[in-house]
């Protein structure tokens, strides 16, 4: 079986840009929330988001949106975007530099594309709105394309001209985990020779305030501890958006053209609780399953990870659950990886959070460091018996653990070692 | 790829022009509408809406097409002729057709359908239909695109004597293209060790498609046809020729009808290679005469025709809906 290795990222984040700066904000425990200003009325209980920057994609008219300099974009491609199209076709061009890719590289049959996203609520609630108001010959052609869940795979498959496998995934906050992991077997059983893995979430008002109704979301007032996965005053996590794209290779097409990788992609498991259509299995049964399976798929063992980059929201249960989930696999066979979850700088990207996490884990392993838990005051103490890393170490980890959870009890474990 | 012929189009119903007062939230309503357009089409949006004034159609219909275009093809349309196509042209898709579309029914108060858009294929399309649609007049038969086969079917004249390659036929003329091979049995002796393609065929391909236009576009009367061996040459005036043609060269051929009336028919020609003019004239005049129209195949109680009845369809009705 060919290996698989990853190449190239591109980060549109709340805590940076572009890789350099995603990097620097990483090693310093630098989140990036602040007060969100359409929070800010009395009846919306919840204040802070981590929202992106350097963007305006307020309008529901994309011809209306601003971008950073650098990125070159024609209307008829983003005419069709929803606001993370836009952030993920930003990302998707950092990844194509990053991992030195030339256009025959990207459009050819195989090199293929898989997609995450939630699709876009702001824009199907305007679009079905005028339809209902003013009849189906006044919408916008593209109003579906630019909205449902699809939006991502449909936007960058045709503006990047790709050729190979493409599809969408949608677990929810496991759906880039997914899309990783599937990328990963079509590489390994030599379907593609390539495949962008690309996550997207609007991170917007209409994205985020639907999860306040599940009473999910930190109602801290306090951008500096609203996010804090694994001690003992979280209330819930903090909403973001974001585009992040990775780039998977086999070892052939590394070795053929000469580039530099971050890591190998080893392997993966996936699991299901089986338990509850939103709440995580309180003994994270799911979650121990899919790190089982994944351990067993690499045959590596418990004792050689050294790094595990929690799914860790920062909500009451789902934390100590997942805790549960690590102490059963790790601690209970003597293993002592250290634990973070980088939610806790970032907030929850939803679709977006798995292949942002997994290149979040790629940054660590290039420039050498391991990114700590941030905002713990009061460790909760049913995570105590884990490594739970309270700063920022140096050294890069050699094996990595990514988990991913998402609603209806979806797990995903994948594992990744420095090349 | 031949069009076939869509009679929907025919029942055009006309439109209601100014069935309330132009108010100032409108204005507002139009100016958000158009807030990408050129500020002269906003203006003539205004005009148009205040008085029902067809005069001010192009000048809106012309905004919005620039509206859409990328920047660098918008130079096309500062003196585009009414040939400039859409896709071609212009880079405009369908979905791209149907922003336009959306919005110039948003401005000028109007409704299209998806069938009455598939035959919008140039910039004199789209303002003849939105003309008409506006006037409440008949929409005009759409620019038929004829392929050699289509023309060999339909011409009178025959290889080695036919100097259309392909033709494009509207309601109210026809553009053709001819590629000077080299082959052309004339060129032999015209001139010797020179072969410059003669101006009198030039002349005579000119001719060729206002037969073509005369077999295609032009409209008839009810139940008649114009028979494809009624058609003559009678006349021309006002013939120049500016540019030797040679073999390599593609002859862009144009005609406009400028009068026609049982026998005789009047058109204007022009040739061109690229941008230079090649050939001019100021007339050509055909004779013609109608004969009955072939019988369009109908269908039985809504089920289609046993197949032996459309084999015995005349070869010209079977290439029309080819």
């Amino acid at each position: 079986m060919p290996k698989v290795y990853i190449t190239g990222l591109g980060f549109i984040t709340s805590i940076g840009n572009d890789s350099a700066a995603v990097a620097a904000n990483l090693r310093a425990l630098r989140h990036g929330f602040e007060l969100f200003a359409p929070f800010q009325k009395p009846d919306i209980a919840c204040k802070v988001t981590g929202p992106i920057r350097g963007f305006h994609t307020d309008s529901t008219d994309p011809e209306d949106w601003t971008w950073p300099e650098g990125y070159s974009i024609k209307r008829e491609t983003i005419r069709s975007m929803a606001p993370h199209g836009l952030y993920a076709h930003c990302a998707f061009m950092q990844a194509v530099r990053d991992a030195r890719l030339a256009d025959a590289d990207i459009s050819n049959r195989e090199t293929g594309l898989f997609a995450a996203s939630g699709g876009s609520p702001m824009l199907t609630y305007f679009h079905h709105e005028r339809m209902l108001r003013l009849g189906p010959a006044r919408c916008s052609p593209l109003g579906i394309v630019a909205s449902i869940v699809g939006t991502l795979n449909f936007n960058l498959v045709a503006a990047f001209r790709i050729q190979g496998a493409s599809c969408g995934f949608s677990s929810a906050c496991a759906s880039s985990a997914h899309a990783l992991a599937y990328a990963f077997e079509e590489i390994s059983v030599g379907r593609q020779k390539r495949m962008f893995v690309v996550g997207g979430e609007d991170g917007n008002r209409d994205a985020i305030l639907p999860f306040a109704g599940m009473r999910t979301l930190s109602l801290q007032t306090d951008p500096d501890i609203a996010s804090r996965p694994f001690d003992l005053g979280r209330d819930g996590f903090v909403g973001t958006g974001g585009g992040v794209v990775a780039v998977l290779e086999s070892e052939a097409e590394v070795e053929r053209r000469g580039v530099p990788a971050y890591c190998e992609l080893v392997g993966w498991g996936q699991a299901s609780d089986g338990y509850n259509v939103a709440i995580s299995h309180p003994d994270g049964t799911g979650s121990r399953m899919a790190m089982e399976n994944a351990l067993a798929a690499t045959g590596i063992a418990p004792g050689e990870v050294d790094y595990v980059n929690a799914h860790a929201t920062s909500t009451v249960i789902g934390d100590v659950s997942e805790a549960r989930a690590l102490r059963s696999v790790f601690t209970d066979k003597g293993a002592r990886p250290a634990v973070s979850s980088t939610k806790a700088l970032t907030g929850h990207g939803l679709s977006l959070a798995g292949v942002m996490e997994v290149g979040f884990c790629c940054l660590m392993m290039r420039d050498g460091f391991v990114a700590g838990s941030a905002h713990i005051s009061r460790l909760d103490p049913a995570c105590e018996s884990l490594n739970i890393l309270r700063a920022t170490r140096a050294g890069a980890p050699k094996v990595v653990l990514k988990n991913s959870s998402g609603f209806g009890g979806a797990n995903v474990a994948i594992l990744l070692r420095r090349s | 790829m031949s069009e076939t012929y869509q009679p929907s189009l025919s029942s055009n119903k006309p439109f209601p022009i100014a069935t309330k007062p132009f108010a100032p939230d409108d204005e507002a309503a139009l100016r958000e509408a158009l807030k990408r357009c050129s500020p002269s089409t906003f203006e003539a949006a205004v005009q148009f809406r205040k008085t029902g004034n067809p005069e001010h159609m192009p000048a809106v219909v012309i905004g919005v097409i620039e509206r859409f275009v990328e920047p660098d093809l918008r130079s096309k349309l500062k003196d585009a002729d009414d040939d400039l196509r859409l896709i071609e042209d212009l880079g405009i898709d369908s979905l791209t057709m149907m922003e336009i579309v959306i919005l110039v029914e948003d401005v000028l108060q109007l409704s299209i359908n998806n069938d009455e858009l598939r035959n919008l294929r140039t910039v004199g399309d789209v303002k003849t239909f939105i003309d008409c649609k506006i006037r409440g007049l008949p929409l005009p038969r759409p620019t038929k695109f004829l392929p050699i086969e289509h023309i060999g079917s339909v011409m009178p004249v025959q290889p080695p004597f036919l100097f259309l390659n392909e033709a494009s036929v509207s309601s109210t003329g026809a553009n053709g293209k001819y590629k000077i091979t080299g082959k052309e049995f004339f060129l032999q002796g015209h001139f010797k060790d020179n072969p410059i393609m003669p101006a009198s065929i030039m002349l005579e391909a000119l001719g060729q498609l206002a037969v073509l236009f005369l077999l295609e576009g032009a409209t008839t009367e009810p139940g008649k046809a114009i028979g494809a061996n009624t058609i003559f040459f009678t006349g021309c005036e006002g013939v120049r020729a500016h540019r030797m043609c040679k073999p390599g060269d593609i002859l862009t051929l144009s005609i406009k009808s400028k009068r026609m009336k049982m026998p005789l028919a009047t058109f204007e020609g022009a040739i061109r290679v690229g941008q230079e003019k090649a050939v001019i004239a100021e007339d050509i005049t055909l004779t013609f005469a109608y004969v009955e129209a072939a019988v369009e195949p109908s269908a039985v109680n809504g089920t289609a025709q046993p197949a032996a009845d459309s084999d015995a369809n005349p070869p010209l009705r079977v290439a029309i809906n080819a």
